[in-house]
């Protein structure tokens, strides 16, 4: 290794060499020699993958999106190698938003993991609290009161349409469109508006409970939705036909990202991508859960794969969402909201699996319990990290305006990727 | 001196500048005035003599001074109508509705850290910007904004408009390269590949109306497009094709979206201007916005008829002559802005209960003085052509500037390679038919004339 | 719980299994041991009468005696999930086939429990740290992990910096010498 420079005067001070696990690690000692940052291959590669990745070929060159870039979805750093244009490899870096939600979660009690579990997946935080909490109600064998199965639904399917507008106006912008997340945030913001009216919060809900629901409707959530209801098929018809009569837009997304349900399957893809494959696997009518069975709606399938039929796919599920809100503000029988259920819970021990269909795929939480009061594991399962991986697999051969776009068709939302 | 060195210290860094600046312009200014009062005859003499090259600097130097009012302008107007189209409200505290929002934008850039990467190449980094903004301008010298009012009116106009514009590519590929940083790089050669793409059937979709027009002198241009004083005369009419690729082309000249891959925040950061910050990045800034005004200045010159009226006006005169009123004039002057107040100012005292009288009385002299300027207006209008050709020269750039925000807020950009086939494989054969077919017609129209006469 | 499922489980996979396949609710759960993780796996995913083709989640437990590792599949034939639980692992040095071959979106899920628990997946071309930085010291969701203990241990104490804005006053020009190729 070459000498050592002498500490320079605004650099915070080091450790001495050998007293620190990583003090000869050659990828520390490597980077105090630099006056400039840099993706620096790691020396020596610690896996096959990564000295296949970190070896250039002939004018290949690595170019660093890193975790503060202006559309990554969140803090993500890919470190792609590019051949001019053309992206020859992409290796994604996460960890920037790691919040050790299973570690915390396992010092808490049952119900305090309700708002633990929220910030995975920020956009859509009712999902993120329903897998968790019907695994808990699985493991107490307690059944929920169906007004509150109802309320869940419900409220689910519009945190669902929310999700789905916010995805549209960030393709758009990854395309260059500056119109349409501003006309999809209103959308976002009257649902936004409506469950803050009925959870008491505009977007970390914190509103399930283990049995149940936290508050029942009331007349502002109500009164509100009501109202825009009236207006939803014209206004979310009109946001969409601002980008599907788009010629650019069109033939950008168009044949963008491809994906066959073979490669969907093996990479154990879910949700609206999968769907786009042409596998009708939605959980809410394969593995129904809930009230699903009673309701009507329909799962849209596509068989192209490319981004288009992604981004068709999930707003033809805004309307189908909007059927079944229809079909519970129909149904919502009468009753309790909560199961009586004690309040310091001690569930039996034992090992139990509940997902839900959110909008990004199949959200999934294994809890274990210990018969003590606070969660010995739980795991979560977030599709949004499945997904992610899946890009390295199509980003190749595509161009670097492309590497955004496909990513932001796949929806990722970083707070579940990191977890 | 103690008591200056005091006052040094106690001042802040804008109030030593003036400390500095305030006594030397003075000195300068009694010195400019003693050189004209012992010289001035010989100043004249020399300036007379070299009238050309006077009229030239003079005119340099009023773009260069206009420029930032008219980027300033035409930033607001981004800002405005884009947030008008996004629901959003857009600029609002600033000035009146906002409109002083881009004079706050240009100070602030002023005040920025302005610092050079440590690896960067600091001259090629400090003179790109400088390239490009200095090209931009240079462009002007040719466009005519009136009648009589051009800097220059050279034979080959239309060449050297489109010699110097290619420079930008210089500049820009400068600022890519300098910058030590991929994202630049990519960027600045996505523009080079870009610019020079596009060059080529922007250039040819001109040829086409330098054949009809017989000379490629833009004020000469804008003459020929007056000859009947109505719309058909314009080369739009006469040339629609070749003024649908110069548009696309021209957009994708000037960066601006759909094809603004260069600056494309979502992808590569700032593009070329990565790296950039203070008034470096203000340069940028200005020359793109520049550069949209130009560009629409242009096609306004070319294609739309310049500083031509759509449709023959009947021929008013209005001449006012004050020496002919005799003491009516002082009773003008005395009772009409007395008058004019008060009829502006009743309606809101009148009929809006809140208005409290001193309000409305301002409120009226306001309008009154909007009024008078209107009516002066409309007299300028009339009586100078210069005033005519301006008003509609402005109006028709400024429309097509609106066009350029327009495509901004709604369209999505399109990716290198589509926008590289787009020019070879759909523009360039486009401009090339245009070009023949144009041929083809005069020879047509010359043998026909040729044979009757 | 799928009583024909389970049966049929217990009839394939008899040798194999620590015991009966139980099952609760919508899920039915066998446990097999490390070394059969990939016929298990391989023969659940192809063969027609089980055509558990969707891996939903693979989870790493530590039990506080011993590590295990969880799959959870969905098949089109039966309306349960299925839970594999692979046990026996041990604390000191986990190590357990991978199943990359069958799902290649495998691949993330087992970095992220190597990163939690330190389990080693041998066949995944890929196993390094993914949530924590690569040279992070322990394994966070282990049950002995004690944090503020780590963070004394930590890579983060002072021996890394970040990007600089400016060059320092008294650098040496531009002067960098690469160990590396």
């Amino acid at each position: 290794m070459a000498t050592q420079t002498p500490p320079r005067s605004d650099a915070p001070p080091k450790a001495p060499a050998g007293t620190h696990p990583s003090a000869d690690d050659p990828h520390v000692l490597l980077e105090n020699e630099y006056d400039f940052y840099e993706p620096i291959p790691p020396y020596p590669p610690r896996t096959e993958r990564e000295a296949e990745f970190y070896t250039l070929g002939d004018g290949e060159m690595f170019l660093n999106m890193g975790p503060q870039h202006p559309s990554t979805h969140g803090v993500l750093r890919v470190v792609l190698k590019l051949d001019g244009e053309r992206v020859v490899d992409i290796d994604p870096v996460l960890g920037y938003l790691h919040r050790g939600v299973e570690k915390l979660v396992e010092n808490a009690d049952y119900h305090q993991t309700i708002s633990q579990v929220d910030p995975l997946e920020y956009i859509s935080s009712l999902f993120c609290e329903w897998a968790p909490v019907t695994a808990y109600e699985k493991l107490l064998d307690v059944e929920v009161p169906r007004r509150a199965e109802y309320i869940r639904v419900l409220s689910g399917e519009l945190n669902r349409i929310a999700s789905h507008a916010l995805f549209m106006g960030w393709f758009a912008l990854d395309l260059g469109g500056l119109t349409p997340i501003l006309w999809s945030f209103i959308e976002r913001d009257e649902i936004v508006e409506m469950l803050a009216a009925l959870t008491g919060q505009r977007m970390l809900f914190n509103y399930f409970r283990i049995g149940g629901v936290n508050g029942d409707l009331n007349h502002e959530f109500l009164s509100r939705l009501g109202d825009w209801m009236s207006r939803a098929v014209g206004q979310i018809d009109a946001n969409i036909a601002l980008l599907n009569e788009n010629e650019i837009f069109v033939r950008r997304a168009s044949g963008l990202g491809v994906i066959d349900s073979e490669t969907a399957m093996r990479f154990c893809m879910t949700g609206a991508n999968l769907r786009a494959t042409g596998v009708p696997f939605d959980l809410r009518r394969t593995h129904p859960y809930s009230i699903y069975p009673e309701l009507e709606f329909d799962i849209p399938t596509r068989t192209e794969g490319d981004s288009l039929a992604r981004y068709l796919l999930r707003m033809e599920e805004v309307k189908q969402s909007i059927r079944i809100i229809d079909q519970c503000l129909d149904k919502m029988p009468d009753g309790p909201i909560m199961a009586k259920l004690p309040r310091l819970l001690r569930p039996r021990p034992g090992r139990a699996w509940a997902a839900v269909e959110g909008p990004r795929g199949v959200y999934g939480a294994y809890a274990i319990s210990d018969g003590t009061d606070q969660p010995f594991r739980l795991k979560i399962h977030d599709p949004s990290f499945i997904h992610l991986q899946a890009v390295g697999a199509l980003l190749p051969g595509n161009l670097l305006a492309d590497t955004m776009a496909i990513m932001a068709s796949l929806d990722p939302v970083m707070g579940g990727v990191d977890k | 001196m103690t008591a200056l060195a005091r006052t040094w210290d106690r001042l802040t860094l804008p109030g030593r500048a003036l400390f500095i600046l305030v006594p030397l312009l003075a000195l300068l200014t009694i010195g400019l005035i003693v050189v004209i009062g012992l010289f001035g005859g010989q100043i004249l003499d020399i300036l007379i003599f070299n009238l050309p090259i006077v009229r030239f600097v003079f005119a340099a130097t009023v773009l260069l001074l206009l420029a930032p009012p008219i980027a300033f302008v035409i930033i607001y107007m981004e800002m405005k109508i884009i947030a008008l189209m996004n629901l959003r409200v857009g600029p609002d505290r600033v000035g009146p509705w906002g409109t002083l929002l881009s004079t706050v934008h240009g100070l602030k850039v002023l005040m920025k850290e302005d610092f050079t990467p440590s690896r960067a190449d600091p001259v090629v980094f400090t003179w790109a910007p400088v390239v490009v903004f200095s090209t931009m301008a240079l462009s002007a010298l040719v466009i005519p904004f009136a009648p009589g009012l051009f800097a220059q009116d050279l034979n080959l106009g239309l060449l050297y408009f489109f010699a110097i514009g290619g420079l930008t590519v210089v500049g820009l590929l400068m600022g890519g390269w300098a910058s030590f940083n991929k994202y630049s790089l990519l960027g600045g050669l996505r523009s080079a590949a870009q610019i020079v793409s596009y060059e080529i059937p922007l250039t040819l979709s001109v040829v086409g109306l330098v054949l009809l027009a017989g000379t490629m002198s833009l004020n000469q241009i804008v003459q020929q497009q007056g000859t009947s004083g109505w719309f058909t005369d314009w080369f739009a009419v006469r040339q629609p094709l070749g003024f649908l690729i110069f548009a696309i082309a021209a957009t994708a000249e000037a960066n601006r979206t759909p094809f603004d891959l260069t600056e494309a925040d979502s992808e590569i950061v700032a593009g070329f201007a990565t790296e950039y910050s203070g008034m470096r990045f203000g340069f940028f800034f200005f020359a793109e916005y520049i550069g949209v005004f130009i560009i629409s200045a242009l096609t306004t010159v070319l294609f739309l008829g310049g500083w031509n009226a759509p449709f023959p006006f009947p021929h008013l005169s209005w001449v006012v002559d004050p020496g002919s009123l005799g003491i009516g004039l002082l009773f003008i002057v005395a009772i009409v802005p007395v008058l004019g107040t008060l009829l502006f100012a009743a309606p809101f005292y009148l009929f809006r209960s809140k208005t409290r009288w001193w309000v409305a009385l301002i409120i009226g002299f306001v309008l009154f003085n909007v009024a008078v300027g209107g009516l002066f207006g409309l007299w300028a209008y009339i009586n100078f052509d210069w005033v005519a050709g301006l008003f509609w020269f402005l109006g028709k750039t400024f429309t097509l500037v609106f066009v350029f925000v327009w495509m901004r807020g709604t369209l999505p950009r399109v990716r290198i390679d589509q926008l590289m086939g787009f020019a070879w494989k759909w523009l360039l054969p486009a401009s090339l038919l245009n070009l023949f077919v144009t041929a083809l017609a005069v020879l047509a129209a010359t043998a026909l004339r040729g044979g009757a006469a | 719980m799928d009583r024909a499922l389970a049966r049929r489980l217990e009839a394939r996979f008899e040798t194999v299994l620590h015991g009966p396949a139980k099952g609760r609710h919508d899920q039915t759960e066998v446990r097999i041991g490390a070394g059969d993780v990939q016929d298990v796996l391989r023969a659940l995913h192809d063969e027609p009468e089980f055509h558990f083709t969707m891996l939903a989640d693979l989870a790493g437990v530590d039990t506080g005696t011993e590590m295990q590792v969880v799959y959870h599949l969905w098949s089109s034939t039966t309306s349960d999930w299925l839970r594999v639980i692979v046990e026996g692992l041990s604390r000191d040095d986990p190590r357990i086939p991978s199943v990359t071959f069958l799902w290649q979106g495998s691949e993330w899920m087992e970095r992220e429990t190597y990163d939690m628990f330190g389990i080693t997946f041998e066949g995944n071309r890929d196993l390094r740290r993914i949530y924590m930085p690569p040279d992070y010291t322990s394994f966070p969701l282990r049950k002995d992990f004690y944090l503020p203990d780590d963070a004394a241990r930590s890579p983060g104490a002072g021996v890394r910096h970040v990007e600089r804005t400016h060059s320092p006053v008294d650098a040496a020009p531009g002067v960098v010498r690469r160990t590396s190729a």
